[in-house]
């Protein structure tokens, strides 16, 4: 017979590096049209990254994400970057990015300055225009003020900066620090149903609702979240490297080594907590990573809530699970009075 | 007769939906140019609106993912590259005794061959420098390569280390994590203790937080080993120009600190080497730091001809990192109102053989483990063990998962053992804006609780 329960499960998640620096620098270059280039020695790894860059470029020179060019993944032409790892990109690439395209737009400003005849602190760049703050209709295209830049004035806007989280190491003896820049959260929600026969659990459906700061591309967010909640339901259900007794791995393939397919997945929730962090690049902290760590707890949570036991080594196998059952039944008789 | 041509009709219509099912799944490699949207908007956009963020913009490679034109590291081949192979141990402690490669380096279009004592400096790690990118003569794990070989032909290059006699004298090992804490276990790397770091965290005074609680919550959690299974294996090419340069294509998460392992492990200065990093078909933490790129660099050289190394997945699984194996020991105090007011948790994680990234994970799991709780006092101690099974190192949640798992366990025992809503214990003792953490770092941008507030509504949780 079939049982279906319900588990949830928070969690928090740090930022970049454990007190160590991981710095990270960007260069953005305005070209005579009034588009950019920003370099990054960051890499793609999938999880859509340099989109996220170009949209901190854009909203900081006022023009749109397709605008951006990013150039990224080469140690000849792009600044130091520590990586794609620790969910550190969007907050510390990130503000890299966003320092350097102010830079750049501070040499657009006074370019501009001449032009518009008001002080450079006056200004803003908004809508591909560089205008005069509240008093928008006073305002130069900013293709206009880039080609002057470039053939006028001499100056071709460039900016370049770099950004490392502020942190303080731990004590060693007693673990005493500040060792993140920010935190994320998070509450992830698993509907569950378990077979008292097989042992068979099925994830019906996850709700996961993520703070991950302001987020710079919610469709991205959404995706990262799809696919944390995947591996964790192979964390929570299927994964593991069996080992023979000599050390040698004994399923190291993916006939042997199950992960979930997406006829396993489960329909997906996704919610983002309004959240903006001063810290962060307008607002935005993380989520790559911390999307898969609530999800196999959740699920355990729900068994639980199911059928009434409680696994306590991963993953929830349908062996293991129904072995729990048949020992809390054989608990349960026992109980009986004489 | 008639039973007969049933029959050969039947096998003729299977013959056939099969033959159509089969063309239907050949999708072209590459998309026909006449399908290529050349013209503008290439992304498409917003026009004159430049709020960018917030903005569901499209990603900037989908459409090159979309039409199967992004060029992943194995759709790179350069002139007279050669394909790289390496011989794996398949034993888990052991001394490399004798190796013969002869037979191999006499196999036409077999171009190089390359042992671990030929390399510069035949060792590298993210913190502890640990690990042989050959093993040389101890070998630690089944997965530590042994020998490499550059051919003309992946096949060839297979059948050379295939043909190469390699003589172990089998050294005892340790393949448990509680197991290699005993004074009396196998040393992995010499010395008197397999532990390789330690993290201790302390606040206020858990015996005296113990003390006044009214329940005290015992619990044992374990989680396994782990792989990444990334789509796309481990991958490089390595390529030497005539004034001595090299260039590096990747698909590593971290270039800036593959170049400078680069430039260790080869004895060149950094000026003379160039990490591309390509599109990384998968990542998941497995590839963040160097893995056969100083092999490939070195075979590359001896054959002077680029070389290509790709891992199988069989490799991918035995030779690259895996997840920490976690066992957890969680004991928290609570008052009969559910206030945790002391948590003591201990940890062993599964190193493995090498270091790699196991003291940052050690690191987070330790700071994590007290759960987005404020809890006045906790002790936290947590140690990482090597073992001669493979190497665990920086996976999606560096410990984060692992230690969730224990400690989310454990609140739902205690909210069902006091009778107590799961969600209601949890609001109790959430972190909020100005909280503490078992590190003494005060917290800003806490949202743990709108979180929960968030799920348990859209997921339209009821009281019962």
């Amino acid at each position: 017979m079939k049982h279906r329960g319900r588990g949830l499960a928070s969690m928090w998640y740090p930022v970049g590096f454990t007190g160590y620096a991981n710095p990270s620098g960007a260069v953005v270059k305005i070209n005579e049209d009034g588009t950019a280039v920003v370099l990054t020695g960051t890499v793609e790894t999938g999880q859509g990254s340099l989109g996220v860059m170009a949209q901190i470029a854009a909203e900081a020179l006022g023009i749109a994400p397709n605008d951006i060019h990013v150039v990224s993944g080469d140690t000849d032409t792009c600044p130091m970057d520590t990586g794609a790892i620790a969910s550190r990109t969007t907050y510390i690439t990130g503000n890299a990015v966003r320092l350097a395209a102010e830079r750049a737009r501070e040499m657009l400003f006074d370019v501009a300055a001449g032009m518009l005849r008001v002080k450079p602190d006056m200004l803003e760049a908004k809508d591909h225009k560089i205008q005069v703050k509240s008093f928008p209709s006073r305002n130069a295209a900013i293709g206009d003020v880039a080609y002057k830049a470039y053939n006028d004035v001499g100056t071709p806007p460039i900016g370049s900066a770099m950004w490392n989280p502020p942190m303080i190491p731990m004590d060693p003896e007693t673990g005493q620090g500040k060792p993140f820049g920010t935190y994320v959260y998070a509450t992830q929600i698993a509907e569950v149903d378990v077979d008292d026969e097989t042992g068979e659990v099925e994830v019906l459906r996850v709700t996961a609702s993520h703070d991950c700061g302001v987020a710079i591309n919610p469709m991205l967010v959404e995706g990262q979240i799809d696919g944390g909640v995947h591996m964790g339901l192979g964390f929570g259900l299927y994964e593991e490297i069996l080992f023979d007794k000599t050390g040698k791995q004994i399923n190291s393939n993916l006939t042997n080594y199950i992960i979930p397919t997406t006829l396993d997945m489960p329909d997906v929730d996704e919610d983002i907590v309004e959240n903006y962090d001063e810290t962060g690049p307008f607002g935005a902290k993380a989520v790559g990573e911390p999307s898969l760590v609530p999800t196999a707890v959740a699920i355990t949570n729900a068994i639980y809530d199911a059928v009434g036991v409680r696994i306590t080594a991963l993953p929830a196998t349908s062996e293991r699970v129904l072995a729990a059952i048949k020992a809390k039944r054989a608990a349960e008789q026992k109980q009986i009075p004489a | 007769m008639a039973d007969v041509l049933d029959v050969l009709e039947k096998d003729h219509v299977a013959t056939e939906s099969l033959r159509r099912s089969d063309q239907a799944l050949r999708l072209p490699v590459v998309a026909p140019p006449t399908s290529l949207p050349l013209d503008p908007p290439l992304v498409p956009q917003v026009g004159e609106q430049t709020h960018a963020v917030g903005l569901r913009a499209q990603r900037p490679d989908s459409r090159n993912h979309g039409l199967g034109l992004t060029r992943y590291i194995d759709d790179i081949a350069l002139p007279g590259m050669l394909y790289a192979k390496i011989k794996r141990a398949g034993i888990s402690s052991a001394r490399i005794v004798r190796m013969d490669t002869s037979k191999a380096e006499a196999m036409p279009g077999v171009h190089a061959v390359l042992r671990g004592s030929e390399i510069p400096t035949n060792v590298f790690g993210t913190s502890i420098v640990d690990q042989p990118l050959l093993a040389d003569p101890i070998v630690r794990q089944a997965g530590d390569g042994v020998v490499a070989v550059a051919a003309v032909t992946e096949q060839i290059a297979q059948a050379a280390i295939d043909a190469i006699e390699i003589e172990y004298e089998p050294l005892p090992g340790v393949y448990d994590a509680l197991q290699a804490l005993e004074p009396g276990s196998h040393k992995v790397h010499g010395g008197d203790t397999n532990v390789y770091a330690r993290k201790v965290i302390r606040q206020g005074d858990v015996e005296k937080g113990f003390a006044e609680s009214d329940r005290i919550y015992e619990g044992r959690y374990y989680t396994p080993g782990i792989e990444h299974a990334p789509m796309e294996p481990f991958t490089s090419i390595a390529d030497w120009d005539a004034n001595g340069r090299l260039t590096v294509y990747a698909s590593i998460g971290r270039i800036t600190l593959a170049r400078v392992d680069l430039s260790r492990t080869l004895g060149i200065p950094i000026s003379r080497i160039r990490v591309i990093g390509t599109v990384v078909g998968g990542n998941f933490g497995g590839k963040n730091e160097i893995r056969h790129e100083p092999v490939l660099a070195l075979l590359a050289k001896k054959a002077g001809r680029p070389v290509k190394g790709r891992f199988t997945r069989v490799e991918e699984f035995i030779a690259s990192t895996i997840r920490h194996a976690f066992y957890m020991d969680y004991k928290t105090g609570v008052t009969t109102d559910g206030k945790i007011i002391a948590r003591k948790v201990r940890m062993v994680l599964d190193g493995g053989a090498y270091c790699s990234f196991s003291e940052t994970t050690l690191g987070k799991a330790c700071i994590l483990s007290t759960g987005p709780y404020v809890i006045p006092n906790t002790h936290i101690e947590g140690q990482v063990v090597y073992t001669n099974k493979t190497t665990a190192g920086s996976m999606r949640g560096f410990g984060a998962p692992q230690v969730c798992f224990a400690y989310e366990s454990q609140m739902d025992d205690i909210a069902r053992d006091l009778g107590i809503d799961p969600i209601e214990l949890r609001m109790k003792n959430f972190f909020r804006d100005g909280s503490m953490t078992s590190t003494g770092q005060v917290l800003h941008s806490v949202k743990v609780a709108e979180s929960l507030q968030n799920a348990v509504k859209k997921f339209g949780w009821e009281v019962r």
